[in-house]
């Protein structure tokens, strides 16, 4: 049971100026599961290892609990890691592989074999204790990492991209399995992954990175309906946000001939620091709908139906000032237009999310 | 794409080869079984009877029974301390960054292209005045450091090829640098250990050169050396057949190795080749 806390905590690799983490500060609760998500080269996977003691702290420090372990060697810092490729030892058995570490603790012969059967027993790997690594399936080989971590009862569970090695439909499924046996052992866990959907289904709270920098660090539905700026509007959600820049008058946020009506407070917000009369405004693809010609929306032509069943994605461009810009929207797939057919897209007021055009702060 | 053509000429060329090893270690093994002058009578003759009393005087008189041990001795002690030293070294230099790896690690190559040759004389000289010119421990130094830098130059392809996350997760499992050595890397190690095991085995247990300078006491002779004493002592009272014996009995550990681990010799011919 612990707490982790990063506090400023920067890696600046080798021979690199720029730091590849940059002083991030993130308090992780007791018993709580949280995911490090970006795109590649974010820094989440550095900030993870930080933490396992598998890259150095140059500056600030991490602490779990109260202790700094900044500069503690891997072993000394109590935490299991469950690797992208496994990284089983592929010369010791399924149970020799989860007995490894209680092994080299010298912990009793029976208690090792009670611990191990228990944790084989929870994720369905009973029959296969005697079989080598390169004997099991994907999947299996997965469980069994995840049985290393768990038969050691660490303080913190670390995973770096633990189902990205599986097919899409034991990745849903192990997704599922993994969050509820985090929930029923209530080890605090850190997550890392690329893929966001992953990252809203499993965490208690995502920190969403790009560039060495934490962007948003908060609950799934917060950063859905709250993102703080572009990047993390822009990253959460699929399809993503349509984020666009336009001008701004006096009315609002001005789509070709089409005006978004903006608060006032919002309009002051976004000409301050140099906003130059333009604004950035998002609105997801499931929060406008396809009105008739005359309804007020933007007049879209249609480039793509995807259909998924119960609904279905239209995709689309819109030429105004001079550009042409793409536009997603869900629909209901008993009402989707044809190709080439022009539609007018209407944003559901209130949904609107409005962030200054040059910093890409929120501003509603 | 293979015709059938090139096919068959390959399997010819390879019949061929195979014929230009096997036929002289078979006459040489049908040799030894027979008289003197059998031998010379008829030298493609199968032998009237089989005479094992060659092998027995080759083995008794010829010492040939004591130069084995000698050699298993050497080559043994010497195999011992190369795999340890070489294993260590090539995993240092293969993980671990540190100023001053990459010069190690290409004087070691180095060493490699150097001919023994040249170093033989002021290597008489550094073991004489060390006092052990002749002795076991003099011989397994030596054999050591001559089978120490391929033995590095090999491993350290192989440690390179290891997955660092497998390191990793052993560290996190509570492993310090050296049980995450013995324990886990070594082990994963195993087939290119043998490989290159192997390789030593075959290279030292054929030294002649180096006894031959080093080694001057004949109590103590490796193998290579017996044999050449035989041939020479042998070549005046012409026991051609004892010689025969003798130099069979030297093969077989060296055969028995290559029947044993042969799969292993394939494989280490090509590893690093493909990942």
């Amino acid at each position: 049971m612990a707490t982790v806390t990063y506090s400023g905590a920067t890696r600046i690799y080798p021979g690199s100026e720029k730091p590849a983490v940059d002083k991030l500060d993130i308090e992780i609760q007791d018993g709580e599961f949280l995911v490090l998500v970006g795109p590649s080269g974010c820094g989440k996977s550095t900030s993870l290892r930080m933490l396992a003691g598998l890259e150095e702290v140059d500056e600030g420090s991490i602490y779990i609990n109260d202790t700094d372990v900044s500069n503690l060697p891997p072993k000394s810092r109590d935490i299991a890691m469950v690797f992208q490729n496994y990284a089983l030892y592929p010369h010791m058995s399924v149970f020799d592989n989860m007995a490894f570490a209680l092994k080299l603790r010298r912990m009793p012969k029976a208690d090792i074999k009670q611990r191990v059967e228990d944790a084989a027993k929870l994720l369905d790997l009973s029959d296969y204790l005697g079989r080598k690594p390169k004997a099991l399936s994907g999947g299996q080989r997965q469980r069994v990492a995840m049985g290393r971590a768990i038969v050691r009862e660490p303080q913190v569970f670390l995973m770096d991209e633990p189902l990205s090695n599986l097919d899409a439909k034991l990745r849903v499924q192990t997704r599922s399995q993994i969050a509820s046996l985090q929930k029923r052992l209530g080890i605090t866990t850190v997550y890392v992954t690329h893929d966001q959907i992953e990252a809203m289904t499993m965490g208690h709270r995502i920190a969403v990175m790009k560039d060495g920098l934490l962007q948003q660090c908060d609950t799934p539905r917060t950063l859905y309906e709250k993102p703080g700026n572009t990047f993390v509007a822009g990253f959460i959600g699929s399809p993503a946000m349509n984020l666009k820049t336009v001008s701004l008058t006096e009315a609002g946020a001005l789509f070709g001939d089409v005006t978004l009506p903006l608060s006032r407070e919002v309009r002051d917000a976004a000409t301050q620091d140099g906003g130059d009369q333009q604004v950035t405004v998002g609105f997801r693809p499931e929060h406008c709908k396809l009105g008739a010609e005359g309804s007020g929306g933007i007049p879209v032509e249609v480039d793509l139906v995807e259909e998924l069943g119960s609904e279905a994605y239209v995709y689309g461009h819109a030429a105004y000032n001079d550009s042409s810009e793409r536009f997603v929207v869900r629909t209901e797939s008993a009402h989707v237009p044809r190709l080439s057919e022009t539609v007018y897209v209407v944003p559901e007021p209130g949904h609107e999310h409005v962030f200054h055009a040059s910093t890409g702060q929120r501003l509603n | 794409m293979r015709t059938k053509a090139t096919e068959s000429l390959l399997h010819v060329v390879l019949l061929g080869w195979a014929a230009l090893v096997t036929l002289p270690l078979a006459w040489a093994v049908l040799s030894s079984l027979k008289t003197d002058a059998e031998i010379f009578a008829s030298p493609w003759s199968l032998p009237d009877e089989l005479r094992w009393d060659n092998w027995a005087r080759a083995w008794q008189e010829a010492s040939i029974g004591r130069y084995l041990l000698n050699t298993l001795i050497v080559v043994g002690g010497a195999l011992v301390l190369v795999m340890l030293l070489g294993a260590l070294t090539a995993y240092c230099l293969a993980r671990y960054r540190f100023p001053g790896n990459r010069v190690i690690y290409y004087t070691l190559v180095a060493g490699m292209l150097f001919p023994v040759f040249l170093a033989l004389v002021p290597l008489f000289f550094v073991v004489d005045q060390l006092g052990m010119l002749g002795t076991y421990h003099g011989l397994i130094l030596v054999y050591a450091a001559y089978a120490l830098p391929f033995t590095v130059f090999f491993l350290h392809a192989f440690f390179r090829g290891l997955p660092t996350a497998v390191a990793e997760a052993a560290f996190l499992d509570g492993c310090s640098h050296t049980s995450a050595f013995f324990k886990v890397m070594l082990p994963m190690a195993r087939p290119g250990m043998v490989s290159v095991g192997i390789f030593n085995f075959l290279g030292l247990w054929n030294q002649y050169l180096l006894p031959l300078v080093l080694n001057p006491d004949p109590d103590r002779y490796v193998l290579a050396q017996g044999l050449a004493a035989l041939a020479v002592s042998q070549g005046y009272r012409s026991d051609f057949s004892g010689l025969f014996a003798g130099l069979i009995i030297a093969i077989l550990p060296v055969l028995a190795a290559y029947v044993l681990f042969q799969r292993q010799i394939r494989s280490g011919l090509t590893a690093g080749a493909v990942r």
